[in-house]
């Protein structure tokens, strides 16, 4: 018995960095559960106003915290039983914990908020909480295999955990983004929804530089692999896709438009794999910005709706409206998020260094 | 292509409009004190996919709803709202643009969205507590409200909303 259990022991440290891995792998891919359940309940609520806590998009949201929670605890396991390099992974445990705190403490909290005040907002102190616990959770995930394989040398083919662990980022930041900006957080209870000219200003400057600091950063975080921005991006089209546009009868025409937003993510793509300079992935990071406005489609709508066209937009109509509004759009917004686009690009060395401990 | 072709292809595309229909029962046109009486509604969406289809059922003769008004079936997606007096409401088929200050209470059933072709059925029973004669309202609208065939009736008799209504009187003999 004593034996076995040292043989367990000897093994668990021997392989304490695989296991962190592990952690760090489940707290990601719960992460993403969550915010596709996110995206998905978002849709839900404009659609169907469900009237109860307990429907299938929160049950997707909170089988995704569970996961998190057990990569969490793995992480811990991986990360006690480390002879060497504990230095390595203590950020990235102390942020996905962060993260799982705030996120296992919004469940009862949204429960308790839901009892109360009925339905809620997509902006409200449980939502946030759980928004930003995505948010820490993914950023832990996400530093734990990106360390892992720079200082472990792995086989090529775990070089894309990198996309598992940048696309839940993005989809967190996303969700951040969109609680600032969209206008559906008034309630009967309580008036969250954003001021809509703040909103305006918030929507046009984040998401482009959200958009080009995760696809720069996973390029510069792969080395240049090509494919790797076409990976992330599509990726993330096809979570809109199936969670913003399928579900909605009225907009399943549109679903042509969106996808041909891959367009630019390979372009941006090519430009950087093949040129590898600063320059080129300034350009890619303009692209990559002015291109928000359709990679966004079709919530980003409604902010630019409340100070432009103030319309009254029920989901069936949000095509129209989105496609009415664009051109205005572009007009005010094509240098700024181009602006924003090539300040991300600064601020990803910056973020891949701290990531993969460079000076 | 996706700024200048695309959004030309997606503007031409009509809009959606749904249609709604309302069938509407009456169990009785005269009762005595103490006796109840039926609305049995059954709505459909006559028109295309729309978003909300709506049934509205308001008691003029009431200043509360209390236990007057009793719901005996309902089919609808969404739970019935109780709009008591003095509720801010929408009016003039805006979808809350325009809204007026609510005369007298309604019940208001909902189904979200709205697939052409389905029925909804709403039954009321209704106990009044006074003689005289009772009103009953019934109307059904459906969102996006796009022309005059978004909502039924499409002429008659409007309600404090300045919109349509079926309206129906039942005696209540002492």
């Amino acid at each position: 018995m004593v034996i076995k259990q040292k043989y367990i022991g000897n093994l668990l440290t021997a392989n304490s960095k695989k296991i962190f891995l592990a952690g760090s792998v489940l707290a990601s891919f719960g992460i993403l559960l969550v915010t596709v359940g996110g995206s998905w309940d978002i849709t839900n609520h404009l659609l169907n106003k469900p009237e109860t806590f307990f429907s299938p998009p929160h049950a997707l949201m909170y089988s995704g915290v569970a996961v998190s929670l057990i990569g969490a605890v793995v992480s811990i396991i991986g990360y006690r039983k480390m002879k060497d390099a504990k230095f390595v992974f203590r950020l990235p445990l102390r942020l996905t914990f962060f993260g799982i705190f705030l996120l296992v403490g919004a469940g009862p909290f949204d429960f308790v908020w839901h009892s109360n005040f009925g339905l809620d907002g997509l902006l409200s102190p449980p939502h946030l909480t759980l928004i930003s616990g995505m948010l820490f959770c993914s950023l832990g995930g996400m530093f734990g295999i990106v360390r892992f394989l720079k200082f472990n040398a792995p086989r090529k083919i775990l070089n894309y955990l990198l996309v598992l662990g940048i696309l839940p980022v993005w989809l967190a930041g996303s969700g951040i983004i969109s609680s600032l900006s969209l206008p559906f957080s008034n309630t009967d209870y309580f008036e969250f929804n954003p001021d809509p000219s703040l909103a305006f200003v918030v929507a046009t400057l984040a998401y482009p530089f959200l958009i080009s600091l995760i696809c720069i950063t996973s390029a510069i975080l792969s080395g240049f692999r090509p494919g790797m921005i076409s990976i992330v991006g599509g990726l993330f089209l096809l979570i809109y896709g199936f969670t913003a546009i399928v579900p909605n009868f009225a907009m399943i025409e549109s679903v042509e438009f969106y996808f041909m937003n891959f367009i630019p993510f390979a372009i941006a793509d090519l430009i950087v794999s093949s040129k590898k300079t600063k320059f080129s992935l300034f350009v890619s990071g303009g692209i990559l910005g002015s291109v928000f406005y359709m990679t966004y489609y079709p919530y980003v709508m409604y902010t630019y709706n409340e100070v432009l066209l103030g319309k009254l937009v029920s989901p069936s109509m949000i095509y129209h409206t989105y496609f009415e509004l664009m051109l205005q759009v572009i007009q005010f917004t094509t240098i700024p998020s181009i602006i924003m686009g090539v300040f991300a690009v600064m601020i990803s060395f910056r973020f891949s260094n701290a990531i993969k401990m460079e000076n | 292509m996706t700024v200048y072709v695309l959004p030309e292809k997606f503007l031409a595309k009509e809009q959606f409009t749904p249609s709604p229909f309302l069938e509407v029962e009456i169990s009785n046109s005269e009762i005595n004190l103490g006796e109840s009486f039926r609305v049995g509604t059954v709505s459909e969406n006559i028109g295309e996919y729309g978003d909300i289809h709506i049934v509205s059922v308001a008691f003029p003769s009431l200043s509360k709803i209390d236990d007057i008004v009793r719901i005996v079936s309902y089919d609808f997606s969404n739970s019935p709202i109780y709009i008591v007096v003095g509720d801010k409401i929408g009016a003039n088929y805006s979808g809350g643009l325009e809204s007026v200050i609510a005369e007298y209470p309604t019940i208001e059933a909902m189904n979200r969205p709205t697939h052409p072709g389905t029925k909804y059925v709403m039954d009321l029973q209704v106990t009044p507590k006074i003689p005289g004669p009772f009103v009953v309202y019934v109307k059904s609208i459906d969102i996006p409200h796009t022309s005059s065939q978004s909502h039924y009736p499409q002429e008659g008799k409007m309600d404090h909303q300045g919109e349509y209504v079926l309206a129906y009187t039942i005696n209540v003999n002492p």
